[in-house]
């Protein structure tokens, strides 16, 4: 049951709107940075940086869900400390809107109490709910496998890029689907840094500066598909 | 065999204090390499301290430790004498590391606008910054990253370098930053990283308190500014509002003169939007 419930979890069709989010990579599209024959290596490099970096706070907030004592505390601080990582406003955005509406419909899936503290804390405070630690809260409370949690977060958001890509630059679903399979050893080993980063919390890290300032820059191009 | 103990051990603790309409430094603790020598008058109301670094850069295995507290109302503006080197390391020693502290009282302002960071080839360096900032403080921190020594030719051959970054704002976190490049190991060229550019800069603009919508008005004026100075495979600017409190400028670039000049046009455009004042340059030639 857990593996379908995932499986669901981690469609694209889910409806939070994934679809309508490149976090930044429209810009370097039209900026003719990133290219179909550039993207391959692109994806490899997000998944060492900003990949393992989403990945290790899915995985905290997975451990969050069996947190008796402070989880609203634990809950905020993770949030407040990700909102602070993310620098680029779209992005950050994205992310929260993405988070709070998975949050929501997996709340309406399942009832469950710590659900409810996890949305209704974030709004009373007024802190940005993102998508990375409440795909791993939802995990958690399904009692879901966590490397099985913390892989599909992470397949589900590359898959969500390169379909982004597909609507920006002459990229074929055949090929689509070559890249998204071949970097499947790199998501592996992404998830694998995350689980070390999590046991060594110094050891965080993420150095994208490229795909933020397509973030960064995104609301200056004159004609947009994507809201981020 | 490995170091137990950093070869040198530097301190710098500063504090500024309002005094009427100026600020007056005050040396609390300096020990060598780092010394500062003495604070100059601005005319907006600020003390200008220019740090010395004697040993010229960050020795290999060196541990340095700078500290600066902005009293209630002070205004300070601090900045190098030149390029912070990061010397290459031995084998077996300790990496080289900065720590940077500096807190800003009520109604404070600092301005910390140093050179660029230069890490040798052979270098492994770990710099920690972490500001505090309270009710009503500001805060315009810049900080540019070179490859190496450019001229050498030395691009990207250092070993490790990691930076760290904790801006708070009444005690919560607005910005963030968790820099760890070893280009031996990771391609730095990769293009969600720098791709064909060599320099790196971000610019921090804070002040505690002011509205939202304050901050997204000056981030479509500085929006103008990145769109003039931005030009395809030269240099590239970015900027946004932070979560709270503030905004951030980010730059990547093939050259550093530049990133210097860009990060001074959004310096005059965001001092004189925030505190309807102009910018006052240290003293030195950019």
């Amino acid at each position: 049951m857990g593996l379908l419930r995932l499986m669901q979890l981690a469609d694209s069709a889910l409806p939070i709107g994934a679809l309508s989010h490149s976090f930044g990579l429209e810009t370097l599209a039209a900026e003719e940075i990133l290219t179909v024959s550039g993207l391959e290596a692109f994806l490899i490099s997000y998944l060492e940086e900003t990949g393992a970096f989403e990945a290790t706070f899915c995985r905290l907030a997975y451990r969050l869900a069996e947190q008796k004592d402070s989880f609203a505390e634990s809950w905020l601080n993770l949030n407040q400390r990700l909102s602070a990582f993310k620098l680029a406003r779209e992005a950050r955005l994205a992310s929260a809107t993405l988070g709070r509406r998975f949050v929501q419909l997996a709340f309406n899936l399942e009832d469950s109490p710590k659900l409810r503290i996890a949305l209704d804390i974030c709004k009373s405070s007024d802190t940005e709910l993102h998508h990375s630690p409440a795909f791993g809260l939802v995990g958690g409370v399904l009692g879901i496998e966590e490397e099985a949690v913390v892989m599909a977060y992470l397949h589900q958001s590359v898959t969500s890029l390169i379909s982004a890509c597909q609507r920006l630059m002459p990229l074929g679903q055949s090929l689509a689907s070559q890249i998204l399979w071949s970097i499947k050893p790199k998501l592996g080993e992404a998830v694998k840094q995350s689980l070390e980063v999590s046991q060594n919390p110094e050891k965080l890290h993420n150095f994208s500066p490229m795909l933020e300032l397509g973030s960064l820059r995104h609301s200056l191009l004159t004609t947009r598909l994507f809201i981020s | 065999m490995s170091e137990a103990k950093p070869r040198v051990n530097g301190r710098l603790s500063l504090e500024f204090q309002q005094n009427g309409d100026q600020t007056i430094m005050q040396v609390k603790e300096q020990l060598q390499p780092l010394k500062v020598v003495r604070a100059f008058e601005l005319a907006d109301g600020a003390a200008l301290v220019h740090l010395h670094n004697l040993s010229g850069g960050v020795l290999g295995g060196g541990h340095l430790t700078l500290t600066a507290e902005v009293g209630p109302g002070a205004r300070a503006q601090i900045t190098s004498t030149g390029a912070t080197r990061i010397y290459r390391n031995r084998a077996g020693s300790l990496d080289s590391y900065q720590l940077n502290q500096f807190e800003v009282a009520e109604g404070g302002l600092l301005e910390f606008l140093p050179d660029q960071l230069i890490p040798y080839a052979g270098s492994r360096y770990r710099q920690e910054t972490r500001v505090k900032l309270g009710q009503d403080a500001g805060l315009f921190w810049w900080e540019v990253v070179a490859p190496g020594r450019e001229a050498k030719p030395e691009l990207f051959e250092y070993e490790r370098l990691q930076i760290s970054l904790d801006i708070t704002a009444e005690n919560k976190p607005i910005a963030l930053e968790r820099v760890q490049l070893e280009p031996a190991q990771k391609d730095i060229t990769a293009l969600v990283r720098l791709g064909n550019f060599r320099y790196f800069a971000s610019f921090y603009i804070c002040r505690v308190g002011l509205l939202p919508s304050r901050w997204l008005e000056l981030e479509q004026r500085l929006d103008a500014i990145v769109c003039q100075l931005s030009r395809p495979n030269e240099i590239l600017w970015g900027g946004s509002t932070l979560t709270a409190h503030g905004l951030v400028i980010r730059a990547v670039s093939m050259n550093s003169r530049a990133i210097t000049a860009g990060l001074l046009d959004f310096w005059r455009c965001a001092k004189l939007e925030l505190y309807g004042q102009v910018a006052i340059p240290p003293r030195k030639v950019y």
